[in-house]
């Protein structure tokens, strides 16, 4: 289909306001609308109670079901999934060098079939609704950029159904596998941020790692996205060092650190950081632990810090789980931290859409807007607070105004 | 040979594949199965098929499954689709002549059995959702979150005044959670029904018509509990009743909290359960300090009555708060009462340690619990994917760790045992099976395989086993 081309997009359900009964929200008020797409926004919104609009335009029917802003894959690693290949469970392993040895071996093998594993993984996602991925590819010198040549390859595969962001992510560490020579060469092929892993445990050198991975960023003009697994002492000291240089560097909105388990910790210090991450728009990733270590995600989000989730391993070596299901991920994060009410529940929706919700705290419609870009997923749920507890059957996939998963 | 036909093509876990001593992969093999009087009479492994099967016989399997939904039809288990289904493969293998000459063949063997192919789908030993409340969900009702509720005993309220408002009835509800739970692959229900003062019997009536229209797709026991307290609401006289219409089970809700009173509640729900010659299922919120007391209580009188293996305590949570010496006091005690740990696997810190439990032989299960009620919003009614939380939440990864959580939700069956030999299934075992879209247990329970099919007894249940794509 010609992008250029307008349709309507009719019998659209939007929310339109909270339903409150004694002051407490009890429920969610919609309405159905038709919604013109052109040049892949929305460009007008229509009641559909007005009747159909009076032009030639073609007509698609969604026949109300729920319109919700398409999700945000935040942290996974397509170069290194088994999915779509044979099953394997996860050997074990002596700790994370045992598993940087492991990678010796294995990315090897699975090279010749990444490209094909890296593109089943993006056919999942994407129909569960994420229309954006941000994918961390293995840049080491056992596979060197050709883990994220596969990874490229793939995602042209899929051009014109989502968007993408790439970090150049050093797994066997940045300073310990020396891989800054091949970091800065993969930001040069393509990737937008710089990666890492563990500057305390895995390079050994917080300052020096840390100097490193903003140096490059800094050259090449990218994002950072760092994993700290680290916790304690440690973990703090190297996000609180990363804080800093963030400043310094003038990144402020350009910095992620994945996991950050840290803030699992010392309740008064991991307070102290969140606002610091929050006035330097540092944001963080997470997969939402729900067993030993447990994040205050709902405390950083009120402190203001920017939260995205993600599925990262899907059937990998480090993990024989995930199931690529954004939707999933922000339903399970309401089931722990106990979102079980209307506005808490639709709320929980902005941890896989980059904070877009289509109510606001008021309960006005905020979102789609006119002029906003027409990706969407089209759920079977009469609200979001459903979509989220009851993770609502998806039937269609909107990116840009292209239907590019399901049907209608 | 009534009821009889041969399933084929069902993959069967056949040992473990060892790499250094680590179990790394699952070895499996194509058998054929014949089902007799819903259960297993006869397996035979494809490659050394009796001539009377002749799997590749595509007429052959057409011509006889017409006599295998008869025989479905006959114990209540037929599904309208399986007619259409059944048209769609004939489109799709038309080979015009060699299916009429297939199917002339079966029709001159009189005396061959009927077939139904699984292609190669994994079978597993069929689930048990151990915690339910079937009287609760909102299911098939309209969406509605949780409302907030100062108190638990604010909680009893909103549901109570909610329940009798619904457009849908409790029969209604209970049979579209019922369908659910089937479709996952659950064959055995246990499900808790409220009992108090002001709704009387009349959850349990709900319950037993909902059950009784799943009469052959699953068999299901009934716990009498007394929601508001057995002391608080004074129930006991309900619970008796309850006892004699059919439940199985006495229940109970955390003595020390909602009664004021765990001995006395806990002496009362002993004495209904002997009484009664009925089973026991405690739920158990009460942590820390009264709980544990609760635990070691109840073991005690459990071990007084002789009602070792007949008690179950729901949720225990305050086994996430044992310390040093006492987690091994607790396991003991609970191992030599024979009391089975439920937990619903809920998300955080606290539940109980099943990976220490079950290494002390205490017996551990799995159950939904909550599904889209006054309680909770959540709750997909799928115990297969709740075993595969339970694994990730404890971080059970390798072939071995996650085949052997299928045990959790299937009264400890599993078709591999700690060495490898095959132990399920064997003949003359209940032909309840699921059939999966796995290579192995591991694999299914890891990656929540999809289940087209789910068998009890011999019938196919809920899925198809024919509109397989191949």
């Amino acid at each position: 289909m010609n992008a250029a081309k307008a349709y309507w997009l009719t019998n659209v359900r939007l929310e339109s306001g909270y339903r409150r009964e004694e002051g407490a929200i009890v429920g969610t008020e919609t309405e159905l609308c038709h919604l013109r797409i052109e040049n892949g926004k929305i460009t007008e919104i229509l009641a559909a109670d007005g009747g159909f609009p009076k032009d030639e335009l073609p007509r698609r029917d969604a026949k109300g079901l729920l319109l919700l802003p398409a999700f945000k894959e935040m942290h996974i690693h397509i170069d290194k999934t088994y999915y779509g290949g044979p099953w394997r469970a996860v050997r074990p392993a002596n700790g994370v060098f045992g598993r940087i040895e492991e990678e010796r071996e294995l990315l090897p093998k699975l090279l010749p079939t990444a490209q094909e594993r890296a593109e089943k993984l993006l056919e999942l996602v994407l129909g569960f609704g994420s229309t954006h991925v941000r994918t961390h590819c293995n840049i080491d010198p056992v596979v060197g950029l050709r883990n994220m040549e596969a990874t490229m390859r793939a995602l042209d595969t899929f051009s014109g159904k989502l968007s993408h962001e790439i970090v150049a992510f050093p797994q066997h560490g940045l300073l310990r596998s020396d891989a800054a020579v091949l970091v800065r060469e993969a930001m040069r092929q393509g990737a937008t941020h710089v990666g890492a892993v563990d500057p305390a445990t895995v390079d050994g050198d917080i300052e020096r790692s840390l100097q490193t991975v903003m140096d490059i960023a800094v050259e090449a003009d990218a994002g950072v996205d760092i994993h700290v697994h680290d916790q304690g002492g440690s973990g703090l000291a190297t996000m609180s060092r990363l804080a800093d240089m963030t400043e310094q560097a003038g990144w402020q909105g350009r910095v992620t650190v994945s996991h950050a388990f840290a803030f699992a910790g010392e309740p008064e210090a991991a307070a102290e950081l969140a606002d610091r991450f929050a006035s330097l728009g540092i944001s963080i990733t997470s997969t939402v632990p729900f067993g030993g270590l447990i994040m205050p995600l709902p405390t950083m989000r009120d402190k203001g810090v920017r939260i995205g989730l993600g599925n990262d391993s899907i059937t990998d070596h480090w993990s024989p789980f995930g199931t690529g299901d954004c939707l999933m991920k922000a339903s399970r994060l309401a089931e722990l931290y106990r979102f079980v009410d209307e506005r808490s529940l639709g709320e929980a929706l902005g941890f896989i859409t980059g904070g877009v919700t289509p109510l606001d705290a008021d309960g006005n419609r905020v979102w789609p807007a006119v002029g906003d870009s027409a990706d969407a997923v089209l759920a079977q749920a009469s609200c979001s607070a459903e979509a989220v507890a009851r993770r609502a059957p998806r039937q269609a996939v909107l990116f840009r105004g292209e239907i590019v998963a399901g049907t209608l | 040979m009534a009821n009889a036909y041969w399933l084929l093509n069902v993959r069967l876990e056949t040992g473990h594949e060892l790499e250094n001593g680590d179990v790394t992969g699952t070895k499996t093999d194509l058998f054929h199965l014949r089902i007799e009087e819903g259960a297993i009479a006869e397996i035979v492994r494809a490659a050394d098929r009796p001539d009377e099967i002749k799997p590749e016989g595509l007429g052959a399997g057409k011509a006889s499954t017409g006599k295998v939904r008869a025989m479905e039809a006959s114990t209540g288990g037929v599904r309208a689709e399986k007619a259409r289904t059944g048209e769609e493969k004939a489109e799709g293998t038309g080979a015009g002549e060699a299916l009429a000459e297939k199917a002339g063949a079966g029709e001159a063997n009189a005396e061959a059995l009927p077939q139904v192919d699984a292609r190669g789908l994994l079978a597993l030993p069929s689930f048990i959702e151990k915690h339910c409340h079937l009287d609760k969900t909102l299911l098939g009702d309209r969406w509605r979150p949780v409302r907030p509720a100062a108190s638990l005993f604010e909680r009893f309220e909103i549901e109570k005044n909610t329940l009798p408002t619904l457009a849908t009835t409790m029969k209604e509800r209970a049979e579209t959670l019922l369908a659910l739970l089937l479709r996952a692959g659950s064959t055995h229900v246990r499900t808790h029904v409220d009992l108090y003062p002001e709704v009387g019997l009349r959850h349990l009536e709900a319950v037993q018509e909902a059950l009784a229209s799943f009469d052959g797709k699953l068999t299901a026991k009934i716990v009498a509990f007394p929601q508001h307290g057995l002391l608080r609401s004074q129930s006991a006289g309900l619970v008796r009743e309850a006892l004699r219409q059919g439940c199985g089970l006495v229940g109970g809700v955390d003595p020390h909290t909602v009664d004021g009173d765990a001995e006395r509640s806990l002496q009362q729900m002993m004495e209904l359960a002997v009484e009664a010659n009925a089973d026991v299922d405690l739920h158990l919120h009460d942590g820390g300090r009264v709980g544990l007391d609760t635990i070691r209580r109840l073991a005690q009188l459990a071990e007084e009555a002789g009602w070792q293996g007949r008690v179950s305590v729901s949720h225990a949570f305050a086994l996430s708060d044992m310390e040093g010496g006492e987690a091994e006091e607790m396991a003991g005690l609970l191992a030599r009462a024979d009391i089975t740990v439920i937990t619903s696997v809920p998300l955080g810190r606290t539940m109980p340690p099943v990976p220490f439990l079950h290494a002390r032989g205490v017996r551990a299960a799995v159950g939904c619990d909550n599904i889209f009620d006054s309680w909770s919003p959540f709750g997909s009614g799928d115990v297969f994917e709740r075993a595969g939380r339970l694994a990730e939440r404890f971080g059970w990864k390798t072939e071995r760790e996650l085949a052997e959580t299928l045990g959790f939700i299937t009264g400890g069956v599993t078709p591999l045992d700690k060495d490898g030999r095959q132990v399920w299934p064997k003949p003359g075992d209940e032909a309840s099976l699921v059939f999966a879209e796995a290579s192995c247990s591991a694999e299914a329970v890891a990656r929540r395989a999809k289940r087209p099919a789910v068998m009890h007894r011999g019938a196919i249940v809920a899925g198809s086993l024919e509109g397989r794509s191949v």
